[in-house]
């Protein structure tokens, strides 16, 4: 494909690469960190169709990941599946997830004249630019994961992006394949309106409903019609087997048998990120024992229920960064026996500055079992409200600890952990990083 | 006595969507930890006017535009009439960005048609448009309405600062009713005129949610109060709670924005 390329293109490609390069050196050996946002931005300032000239020369096509949750371990999950099968892949793993994040992979893996010799590109998109870069990058299939009430001061609001979304998927050719989450209603209407060729992915599993719809559920009315939406069973959020009294729209039918499936790590939101991993590997023609095996064998990205063992004590840092994130990862903890958890809350730009969405989780769950809570972060005294407020008693059933120290609150945290518990570590994004650097003494972005 | 309070949650599944139920959290929990018995009444769909005429404060939030006129499509007729009945006869509440532009006499969203509101608030409220910026950051306003003004600082002792977070692209501009504050730090009802919400009877309409009331307990504490004295028809005083964190995360807010807190007030 890279022959397609005109050769004044290609010149100031090169340049760009080049220009690129030498900056994610610079930035490198002067130790300013790992470079995953601003060689992407140089490049891009020489050379603004760059993800455009970049992605026609994946030989097998593009692959983009969207949705509120889940993004980065489904692509790893994906990746490894087409490495275990010995493409070449690439992929922005560091979770950099905006236009200069997307090129800054690209770049990573061209040589210094700005040919790109990968076989797969899989990038995880941020749902707000999703849009914008459809058209440049043309992907062979797209993954929408699911679309939850996230940063919503940097986004607006959940119907507004999947508006978007369909609109500009609609324009795309014919063979592009979309892999939505069924049981979302939202994305299930998406796929249902779509012209492409939609393979559906969700759960047939009634014995994992929960009890009741939790509070921080985003979409309940009929995307069709606006009728509020039946529900025979909630998975988690407003995931579910739904059907709408009113116009008839249902969920459609998932191309895997779920209950067929072992997922990877802990956690149904895990069971969700395997079937959309193993739907596209499927697709993209990969045979079902690889995929399997994949499964069977896969280790969690940084931070995604990720264990750690530090000092002899095991600890699990699961990335809580908004309400229907958090609500699982605290059903995760509370099924566990272990009694000592460690919340981060950050308000920085990747985190979202708007922390109310913490009133939208159940915490009242988590206190209600007692044990030792440890808060931290920027936004310290907001958890800390928040988890008061869980309490129905002027009395308190916890132990809570407030320390605004990170540091010093991880320290604590691993006191309070007995030697034959897991210390279950919940933080938003930028918390999670500086967690993770604390605990492991490296820093990864 | 044994004290009853019951909190209408006006549509908890349409308009909740920044955290609002915060606001119902704390005035719940502050009255359990009084011992008060407390019920919280979801005001929603199925909801009668009597419900809505049983309940001794109201707690309202935001909504997506869709959910705002779902919402509207509701509230009509004999609720409608609830509502305001309530609210001018003086039963405290707290609305907060979608809910006071329900209030208000209109909302023009950024894309599609007007919707028209119960005109009970002397306001009106329009989205610029998808390209103009939501109004988004931490808030920080002095309670300026003068009857609240004057009740928050004979409880705390203090100019009453508010401590919140906005996140809305409407714009509101008050007409003849009073603003509720004046913006220390933020942008508050449209980015202009330096005011902040707006303050009728004993209703409290805002576009601070964050959410509101747990950092800023006292407004809880009046609400409650408030609340009482009309359903007992007498002066109930609250006991004090424990508010440490409370206290901190404010302290913790003003040093974070550079605002000075407010001194305290001798009091005449
Ligand atoms: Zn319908």
């Amino acid at each position: 494909m890279g022959n397609k390329i005109k050769l004044i293109d290609r010149v100031r490609l090169g340049f760009a690469v080049l220009v690129a390069k030498s900056v994610t050196f610079g930035v490198r050996s002067l130790r300013l960190g790992a470079a995953s946002v601003l060689p992407g931005a140089i490049a891009r300032r020489i050379e603004p169709r760059l993800l455009q000239l970049l992605s026609q020369q994946v030989k097998n096509g593009v692959i983009i990941i969207a949705g509120t949750n889940g993004k980065t371990t489904t692509a790893l999950l994906l990746r490894t599946i087409l490495e275990n099968k010995g493409f070449r892949v690439c992929h922005n793993s560091t979770g950099a997830n905006l236009e200069n994040g997307l090129m800054t992979a690209f770049l990573e893996s061209t040589n210094l004249v700005g040919t790109l010799d990968v076989d797969y590109a899989i990038l995880e998109v941020d749902e707000n630019i999703v849009p914008k870069v459809l058209t440049p990058l043309q992907p062979k299939a797209i993954l929408c994961l699911n679309l939850f009430r996230d940063q919503l001061d940097r986004y607006g609001e959940v119907d507004t992006i999947s508006k978007r979304w369909t609109k500009v998927i609609a324009t795309l050719p014919p063979e592009t394949v979309v892999i939505p989450n069924a049981d979302d209603p939202t994305l299930s209407h998406l796929g249902q309106q779509l012209p492409q060729k939609v393979l559906f992915f969700g759960l047939n599993e009634p014995q994992h409903y929960l009890e009741a719809i939790p509070h921080a559920v985003d979409s309940i009315y009929c995307p069709r019609c606006g009728h509020s939406l039946d529900y025979q069973g909630v998975y988690l959020s407003h995931l579910g087997d739904f059907t709408c009294p009113s116009c008839g729209f249902t969920k459609s039918q998932p191309a895997l048998v779920s209950s067929e499936w072992q997922q990877i790590l802990v956690g149904l939101y895990n069971k969700y990120n395997t079937l959309a991993a193993a739907t596209a590997a499927k697709e993209l023609g990969v045979d079902e024992n690889t995929i399997r095996n994949t499964i069977n064998n896969f280790q969690a990205a940084f931070g995604r229920a990720e264990d750690l063992v530090i000092d002899g004590k095991r600890v699990r840092i699961l990335l809580s960064k908004n309400p229907v994130g958090t609500n699982e990862t605290i059903r995760v903890v509370t099924q566990s026996t272990d009694k000592t958890t460690l919340m981060v809350l950050n308000d920085r730009t990747p985190d979202g500055t708007d922390v109310s969405w913490i009133w939208d989780v159940d915490t009242e769950k988590l206190v209600e079992r007692g044990g030792t809570l440890i808060v931290s972060g920027d936004r310290v005294y907001d958890m800390a409200l928040r988890l008061r407020y869980s309490e129905k008693t002027p009395q308190s059933n916890i132990n809570l600890i407030v320390e605004e120290d990170l540091k010093q609150a991880i320290a604590t945290a691993l006191e309070h952990t007995p030697p034959n518990e897991t210390l279950h570590i919940l933080p938003t994004y930028s918390a999670m990083l500086e967690v993770r650097e604390v605990l492991t003494g490296r820093k990864i972005l | 006595m044994n004290l009853e309070l019951t909190i209408g949650w006006l549509y908890p599944t349409l308009m909740s969507t920044y955290g609002d139920r915060g606001n119902v959290i704390t005035i719940e929990r502050r009255a359990q930890w009084r011992g008060y018995s407390v019920k919280v009444l979801p005001l929603d769909q199925n909801a009668t006017a009597d419900e809505i005429k049983s309940v001794d404060v109201i707690v309202g939030g935001g909504a997506q535009d869709r959910q705002q006129e779902i919402v509207m499509r509701d509230l009509q007729g004999a609720k409608a009439e609830a509502i305001r009945e309530k609210i001018e006869n003086g039963t405290p509440g707290v609305f907060t960005c979608g809910s006071p532009q329900l209030l208000g006499h209109y909302y023009e969203p950024g894309i599609g048609q007007r919707i028209e509101g119960l005109g009970i608030l002397d306001l009106v409220s329009v989205h610029p448009g998808e390209n103009t910026k939501r109004c988004i950051g931490n808030l920080v306003i002095e309670v300026t309405a003068s009857r609240l003004a004057k009740d928050l600082e004979e409880m705390t002792g203090t100019k009453p600062y508010l401590v919140g977070f906005e996140n809305h692209g409407g714009r509101t501009k008050l007409g003849k009713v009073e603003a509720l504050g004046k913006v220390i730090y933020g942008l508050g009802n449209n980015g202009e005129d330096g005011t902040e919400g707006a303050f009728y009877q004993n209703a409290i309409a805002t576009y601070s949610h964050g959410p509101l009331l747990p950092k800023n307990p006292f407004v809880a504490d009046w609400l409650i109060q408030t609340a009482l004295r009309l359903k007992y028809q007498q002066l109930i005083t609250l006991q004090p709670l424990e508010d440490t964190l409370a206290m901190q995360a404010r302290e913790s807010m003003f040093k974070k924005l550079q605002v000075s807190p407010p001194k305290p007030t001798v009091l005449a």
